[in-house]
């Protein structure tokens, strides 16, 4: 019983350590890629393959975001006589928290599943031996290019959903709530600082970046077989769900100390 | 880049006169289970040698430690007198270069096509190659395996053979010094199978390749061997030249090489029979 214990907590340790140094190095080589011009088709077919084809999702999440968001604090708001202060609440919460997140969720089940579908695949089946044998670094190869595209597209893709978000919780205060639009963009305006929107993207680049290294790791230490394929996307969406969520708490507690730093008064007023 | 480098600290052929690749005392375990139990063996350069041996003694295995796609559990593993199975993952791409690996499965990239599969070891380490000489390239590898014409098909859509004489191309496609085949003529018909082994000896004679090749197929081992070696339990049991094999006194090597089903086997498979039409009558299923 006890040996058990004491031999999984060991592999427990080991396999932090090797994701660590998976980690590590993805990110040190795909520093060094950068400069290599030959790694740029492989990054925007990648783009095109992960990007391209999330913005539809990304957007519907987004717009369901808002508009969910605008009929649950409707009523709150105008219990008080605060309607008019529904743009700030909506439009803050996507911008900042909601989409971000949750477009990021949308990423680590849509890319995330993929991307460790085709490297596990690739594993299985000894393609990624295959590239080791012609004397390439697979991690160059494979990883690179996919981890790039996912922390340039991240923050792009979550620009689409805030701005879907702002655009659902408009259109369902507007034509279903009766909100005055003027009043609704006035306080909206005065509320949403271009800070709260850059946190959301810069934490995209976060969020990207832990989906595509978690993914790829998974699908490069794939069991065999189909089912070892299946366990290991499974493995992989819920590791990169709990990470964008510490991940969010975790620069939530940054960036508020950052912003207290700079502008110690501001949040008194 | 690096690559170009490690080739330099490699040891040049003049002033190497040793075996090519070495092993000592290899021994390969997966948790428990003994694969390869203390092998030496040396490989000249410019010879065939080929390996042989019921499947799952652990052939694949040990070719992998050649060019170090597996580690030992411990052993040395020696290319041109310099020790390398002890080399960083980095280190050893560099050395990689020397080789050409066909798996036994082609492990063919599936998401692009045949024609990408073989240029992509060329775009990889020769970085200013035109786009119409590389093209030239894959044809001329292509045509040598009889597969002109399939450039743009995907992997997926070739037969078993088709996929594995591909993935030969792919292998053959940076002129290595050594080629290590695994299985290159299984799955294929008796007339293919004989170009790929006047393939493996075209090689060897026109451009001095050291050739490795694993097969079950004692008629094409006959053909391009200067040397066989039987695996058995993971041990090397016979090793010699053909005449050698041939007339070896080994019963397992005998068996082997004539294809016979040995007294033990058989009376497990009477056993089996007789349990199997006892339990599972026809009717069960009906
Ligand atoms: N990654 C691995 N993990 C665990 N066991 C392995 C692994 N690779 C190989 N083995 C075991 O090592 C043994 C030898 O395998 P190997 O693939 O070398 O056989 P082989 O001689 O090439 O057989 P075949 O002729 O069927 O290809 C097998 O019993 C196999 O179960
Ligand atoms: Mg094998």
């Amino acid at each position: 019983m006890i040996a058990t214990l004491g031999s999984k907590a060991i592999q427990d340790v080991i396999n932090a350590g090797r994701f660590g140094r998976f980690a590590w190095r993805s990110a040190a080589v795909s520093l060094r890629r950068c400069a290599h011009r030959q790694t740029y088709p492989l990054i925007w077919n990648q783009v095109n393959i992960i990007g391209v084809r999330s913005v539809p999702v990304i957007m519907i999440t987004g717009a369901f975001v808002g508009m969910t968001l605008a009929v649950q604090a409707y009523d709150q708001l105008a219990g008080m006589g605060l309607e008019e202060h529904l743009g700030v609440l909506i439009n803050i919460s996507v911008v900042k928290e909601l989409g971000p997140v949750l477009a990021a969720v949308m990423l680590a089940g849509r890319i995330g599943g993929a991307l460790t579908a085709e490297l596990g695949t690739m594993n299985v089946t000894e393609q990624i031996d295959a590239v080791r044998s012609m004397g390439t670094d697979p991690i160059a190869y494979l990883v690179v290019p996919r981890f790039l595209a996912c922390l340039i597209l991240t923050p792009v893709l979550i620009i689409y959903a805030d701005l879907m978000g702002v655009v659902g919780g408009a259109l369902v205060s507007f034509l279903q709530l009766g909100i005055n639009s003027r009043a609704y963009w006035n306080f909206s305006a005065s509320g949403v600082e271009l800070w709260d929107v850059s946190i959301g993207v810069v934490k995209g680049f976060f969020f990207g970046g832990a989906i595509a290294i978690i993914s790829c790791y998974k699908g490069f230490t794939c069991k065999e077989g189909a089912h070892g394929v299946g366990q290991a996307c499974t493995e992989a969406f819920v590791a990169s769900f709990i990470s964008i969520l510490a991940l969010d708490f975790a620069l939530a507690v940054v960036f508020k100390n950052v912003y207290l730093t700079f502008w110690p008064l501001k949040s008194l007023v | 880049m690096n690559e170009s480098e490690d080739h330099k600290s490699l040891p040049q052929d003049a002033d190497y006169s040793g075996p090519l690749i070495e092993v000592r005392n290899l021994t390969k375990k997966f948790g428990k289970k003994l694969v390869l139990d203390k092998i030496s063996l040396s490989i000249e350069k410019g010879k065939t040698t080929v390996i042989i041996g019921p499947s799952g003694c652990g052939k694949t295995v040990l070719i992998k430690h050649f060019i170090v796609l597996q580690r030992p559990t411990s052993g040395q593993v020696y290319f041109k007198g310099r020790r390398i199975d002890d080399l960083s993952e980095r280190e050893l791409y560099g050395v990689r270069t020397h080789f050409g690996y066909l798996f036994q499965e082609g492990a063919l990239f599936d998401s692009i096509t045949i024609a990408e599969n073989i240029m992509f070891p060329i775009r990889q380490h020769f970085k200013g190659v035109k786009w119409r000489e590389a093209e030239e390239l894959v044809k001329a590898k292509l045509a040598m395996v009889g597969l002109d014409g399939f450039q743009n098909y995907y992997p997926a859509n070739l037969s078993g053979g088709q996929r594995k004489r591909a993935a030969l191309a792919r292998a053959v496609a940076l002129n290595p010094e050594v080629l290590l085949y695994d299985e290159p003529t299984t799955g294929l018909d008796p007339i293919r199978s004989d170009i790929i082994n006047e393939l493996i000896l075209k090689f060897e004679r026109e451009l001095g390749v050291t050739t490795i090749v694993v097969t079950h197929d004692m008629k094409s081992a006959y053909k391009v061997a200067d040397r066989i070696i039987m695996l058995h339990n993971g041990r090397v049991i016979a090793d010699g030249d053909a005449d050698h094999i041939r007339n070896h006194p080994h019963p397992t090597v005998q068996q082997f090489i004539n294809g016979q089903v040995s007294e033990d086997d058989l009376a497990v498979l009477r056993m089996s029979g007789t349990l199997a039409t006892s339990q599972f009558l026809p009717r069960d299923f009906q």
